[in-house]
Formats: structure tokens, C-alpha cells, sequence
């Protein structure tokens, strides 16, 4: 009976400690037997990470996270164990960043020339690699909360727009909007009336353009028949007639132009003297302008003027005269 | 009734006294390991490996019935690898430990307090006591050793049992590959879950046991009497089990 107790207490002790210590050994991801280096980066704030969580490099676990603690100049530091036969980068930065929205958390290993192109984690890294003393240096990304913070301020925000919008679309806008919504109404009901107008009116225009057609097809008609008339006459020889007709008329108006052209010639010629006595008269009106010659004495002396006014005068006295009493001045003898 | 209410708050007061000089008897009794040495090796196959069975039928399909009820709770909203992670946190924290200590509380809590509580009505202890044996030494501390010590192996055994239980369920019934349901079991483990279930449930077992002992070492009253002390052992370790439960949560998990 004891023999037995001791067996089976044995059995089931052992059983379970192997399970605690499998068990335990599995699920925290331990490697035994195999060496693992431990890297220390610094961050200013390790945000979601937490000890145990993977160690990616290119997406692939290459470590854990072995322990974190706070360290001097306000930095915190993190022990990253990474598995034998993994090569970290040459110049290694170490960037803490939720790997899924549940809080899972992952410490990824990049090259520094291969960090993302995002000015924060450039001035954290940065930042860190200044502090020195060999530790890799690391950066945080904002997790889903922090996110979903943002996302709330923003919300917040608009709401208060919202809020404002409100307050400024009170009863009088209501009642503005109103009277704008019955005009557009009113300019709406006039839209239309102007559309059926227009309608009507592109109606006429249709029924114009139709009977337009109409007409330009009897035109046709007309000019087929015409043509038809044409091509009879053509056949008769009347259209030659025609054509000799028209031949003669031309040659008539060729000659007529002849004898205009002929007209013009001489119209220039009689141009031509009709200038110099232009001129001439011009020389003569000029000289009496200038007081000059006979012509120009009678305009501009008086006294010339009174004589010789008189002595016509005293001319139309003596034919009076001389009518009046011929013999007085002539006598006729035969003998 | 005020009278009552005294009477009973003394009574109360005299329970909490006797329990001190119990246990201080109990430490007493530490350094007789040639009596009780040879008699824990017994105990611990009563209380332990004898138990194995129902702890692990309990355990096996609560961990169907977490799988399922996760993968229920999950489906649309979570991705249906933390059915994993709620298999196994849950059997690991709460539902291991929990269920084993409560199924155990009946099995040897009451066998416990009705073995001695029919030796004491039957002066067996007594006689024992004449004979020079410490009762606390030869009945009580192998007792209590054994359900301190074997009660941590048992909820491991169910804890692994009910995990892959969940795990079958995961890949029988649910939509949901191997390789998704290690990924949710892995993804947010800690040893102080492993080490927390275990210390909760070596201190489940004590408390057990020594409820077990105190109730049934004090029946008075014949077989009438040791029915009433397997029931109060059976509700007293429940409750304490409960009370004890939250307060490790609570002092361990903050």
C-alpha cells in the first residue's frame, strides 16, 4: 500500500511540475540552451512596451523584451534579448510601436539610415544617439489610444464648431433662410415660365425652320425642273442661240467700254486745260486781290469807280441822244 | 434579540479564539515529522491523486464551454485568436483554481470533516489522546500538508487540461487554426500567471483542509451532528474559498 501511495503521488507531482515548468518555459517564449545577447536602448517613453513583448527585426521575432527600468536624465531604458544567429543592423535604432489595436506591443529593430520618414521619431532617435554612452537608441510611436485621444479632441472641436453654428443659425436666420427658400421659389416659378416661353418660342422657331425646309425643297424642286428645262433646251439647240446671243452682246459691250475709255481720254485731256485756266483765273483773282492791274485798281479805288460809272452814264446820254436826234451828229448827203 | 446577537457575537469570538489555539497547536505539532511524515504520503494520495479525476473532468469541459463562449463573445467585433488568450488566462488566473478548489472543497472538505467529526463522536480521538498521540500530528497536519501541496498539482494538471480542451473546441467546433489559437495563448502570458493560479490554489488546499479538520474535530452530537459538520465544512470552505480568492486578486493583481 505505501509502494503504491509513493507511485502514484510521484507520478502526479512530477507530471505537473514538468507541466508548470514546460508550460511556463513555452509560453514566455524562453530558448533554452541557446545563447542570447541583450542589447540596452534608451527611450524617452517606452509607451505599450512591456517585458516580454517580441523583438522584430523586418518583421521576423528575433528577441524579447527582457526587462524595462527608468534611468538617469529622465530616459528609460530597455533590455531587448535578442536569439542567437540574428544579426541586428549595423547601426541599430529601436522603435516601440503597437503591433495590433488589441495592445500588443513590439520593439522593432531598423537601421538608422532606414529610419521611417517621420520627423518625431528622427528627433527622438536623434535625441537618444546624442545621450551616448553605446545604447541603442529608440523612439515611440503613439498607440491606438493616444490616436483614438486625437480623435476625440478633433470631435470635441467640431462639436463646439457645431455648437457655435448653432447658436448663430437662430430663429431670425431661420426665418431669413425661409423668405430666401420662398424667393428662390418665386425666381424658380419665373424660370419656368421664361422656360415655356422659350419653349414656345424654339416651337415657332421649329415650325419656321420647318416650313423653311419646306420651301428650300420646292427650291430644289424648282431648280431640278429649271435644270430639267436646261438639258431639254440644250438638246433643241436653243441654248446655243442663247449663247451666240450673249457672245454678241458682249462684243457690243466691248466696244461700248472702247468709246467710254475713249470719252475718259479726252475728259482728261479737256482736265488738263480746264486746270490752266483754273490757274489763270487763279493769277488773275490774285492779282485783283492784290490790288494790282486795271481790275484791281476798279475793286479797290472808289474814285475810278464814280468816273467810270459816269462816264456810262453820259454814254447811255449821248445814244439817248444820238437816237433821239440822229442827224444832230450825222448827216447823209448823195451828193 | 439582544441577548441572541450577544450570544452570538461571543460565539463568533470563541470560533475566531478556538481557531487561533488550533492552528497554535498545529505549529506545535510541526516538529513531530515521525508521525505525521509517514501519514502525509497517504493523505497526499487521498486528497491528491485520488481527486485528479473529477478535477480534471471539470476542468476539461470548462475549457469546451470558455472556448466556445469566447469565440461567441468574439465573433465579429475581436479576432478569434484571443479565444486563446482567453482560455488560457482564464483557466491560468480564475477558473482553474476556482472550479478544482470548489469541487475539492466538497470531495475533501466534507470527507475530511466527516472522518474525524465520526471519530470524534465516536471518541477515537479520544482514544488516540490516551494513547499519547498528538491528534493535530497525526490526523490534522498530514492533512492539511497534503491539500497544501497536492492541491497546486491538481489545478495544473486542469489548468493544462482545460487548455487543451479549448483548444480541441477551437479547431473541432470553431473556425480557428492551431497556429491562431498558440498565437492568442502566447500573446499576453506572464509567469505570474502560472505562479499566481498555483500559489492561489496551495492556499485553496490549506484552507480546505484545515476547515475540513477544525469542523470535523469539533462535531459534537452524534451522527446528526456529523452531517451538520460535513455540510459547514462543505459551505465554509466555499465561502472562505471565495472571500480567499478575491483577496489574492486583489492584493496580487493590482
Amino acid at each position: 500500500m505505501k509502494r503504491e501511495n509513493e507511485f502514484a503521488v510521484g507520478v502526479v507531482v512530477i507530471a505537473a511540475f514538468a507541466v508548470v515548468v514546460a508550460g511556463a518555459l513555452w509560453l514566455s517564449g524562453a530558448h533554452l540552451g541557446r545563447t542570447e545577447a541583450v542589447y540596452t536602448a534608451r527611450f524617452r517613453t517606452v509607451g505599450g512596451l512591456g517585458v516580454g513583448d517580441p523583438v522584430v527585426l523586418r518583421g521576423v521575432r528575433v528577441g524579447r523584451v527582457e526587462a524595462i527600468r527608468l534611468a538617469s536624465g529622465n530616459w528609460v531604458e530597455a533590455d531587448l534579448k535578442i536569439y542567437a544567429g540574428t544579426q541586428p543592423p549595423p547601426r541599430p535604432a529601436v522603435i516601440a510601436a503597437s503591433a495590433s489595436l488589441f495592445g500588443e506591443w513590439a520593439a522593432s529593430l531598423v537601421a538608422l539610415d532606414q529610419l521611417p520618414n517621420d520627423p518625431n521619431i528622427k528627433q527622438a532617435i536623434t535625441e537618444a544617439q546624442a545621450a551616448g554612452s553605446g545604447k541603442w537608441p529608440g523612439a515611440t510611436l503613439p498607440d491606438i489610444g493616444q490616436l483614438t485621444a486625437q480623435a476625440s479632441r478633433i470631435a470635441t472641436d467640431i462639436a463646439t464648431v457645431s455648437s457655435r453654428i448653432q447658436t448663430a443659425f437662430d430663429s431670425e436666420a431661420v426665418i431669413e433662410l425661409r423668405r430666401s427658400i420662398k424667393d428662390f421659389g418665386q425666381v424658380a416659378d419665373k424660370l419656368v415660365r421664361v422656360t415655356n416661353d422659350q419653349a414656345d418660342v424654339l416651337g415657332s422657331v421649329g415650325s419656321n425652320l420647318r416650313q423653311g425646309s419646306d420651301v428650300l425643297a420646292k427650291a430644289a424642286t424648282n431648280f431640278q425642273t429649271t435644270l430639267g428645262r436646261v438639258d431639254s433646251a440644250t438638246n433643241q439647240g436653243q441654248l446655243a442661240t442663247i449663247l451666240n446671243n450673249s457672245s454678241a452682246t458682249s462684243a457690243n459691250l466691248k466696244s461700248a467700254s472702247q468709246d467710254f475709255r475713249d470719252l475718259l481720254d479726252a475728259a482728261h485731256k479737256n482736265q488738263e486745260s480746264l486746270v490752266r485756266v483754273l490757274v489763270s483765273a487763279d493769277s488773275v483773282m490774285s492779282r485783283i486781290s492784290n490790288r494790282s492791274g486795271t481790275l484791281g485798281l476798279l475793286v479797290s479805288d472808289s474814285t475810278l469807280y464814280r468816273e467810270t460809272t459816269l462816264t456810262m452814264i453820259q454814254l447811255r446820254q449821248l445814244l439817248s441822244d444820238i437816237q433821239a436826234n440822229p442827224r444832230k451828229y450825222f448827216s447823209f448827203s448823195v451828193f | 434579540m439582544i441577548e441572541r446577537l450577544g450570544r452570538k457575537t461571543v460565539d463568533a469570538i470563541k470560533a475566531v479564539g478556538g481557531f487561533g489555539h488550533f492552528v497554535g497547536d498545529l505549529a506545535r505539532a510541526v516538529p513531530d515529522v515521525a508521525v505525521w511524515g509517514r501519514l502525509t504520503l497517504v493523505q497526499m494520495r487521498r486528497v491528491g491523486v485520488d481527486s485528479l479525476p473529477v478535477a480534471l473532468f471539470i476542468a476539461a469541459f470548462t475549457g469546451v464551454v470558455l472556448a466556445l463562449q469566447a469565440s461567441y463573445t468574439f465573433t465579429g467585433t475581436v479576432p478569434l485568436y484571443f479565444v486563446g488568450t482567453l482560455v488560457g488566462k482564464t483557466m491560468m488566473l480564475e477558473l482553474g483554481p476556482v472550479l478544482a478548489g470548489l469541487a475539492l472543497a466538497g470531495r475533501v472538505g466534507a470527507s475530511m470533516a466527516a472522518e474525524l467529526g465520526t471519530m470524534k463522536v465516536t471518541e477515537q480521538v479520544d482514544a488516540l489522546e490516551t494513547l499519547a498521540y498528538d491528534p493535530q500530528s497525526f490526523l490534522v497536519l498530514p492533512r492539511v500538508l497534503a491539500g497544501t501541496t497536492m492541491f497546486p498539482v491538481i489545478v495544473a494538471l486542469a489548468i493544462l487540461t482545460g487548455i487543451v480542451t479549448g483548444w480541441i473546441a477551437s479547431l473541432v467546433l470553431l473556425d480557428l487554426s492551431t497556429q491562431e489559437f498558440l498565437k492568442g495563448l502566447k500573446l499576453f502570458y506572464r509567469f505570474k500567471d502560472t505562479w499566481f493560479g498555483l500559489f492561489k490554489s496551495a492556499t485553496f488546499g490549506c484552507t480546505i483542509t484545515l476547515v475540513g479538520c477544525v469542523v470535523g474535530l469539533s462535531t459534537r452530537g452524534g451522527a446528526e451532528g456529523v452531517g451538520r459538520s460535513t455540510t459547514r465544512a462543505v459551505v465554509y470552505s466555499a465561502v472562505l474559498l471565495l472571500v480567499l480568492d478575491a483577496f489574492w486578486a486583489l492584493v496580487l493583481l493590482r
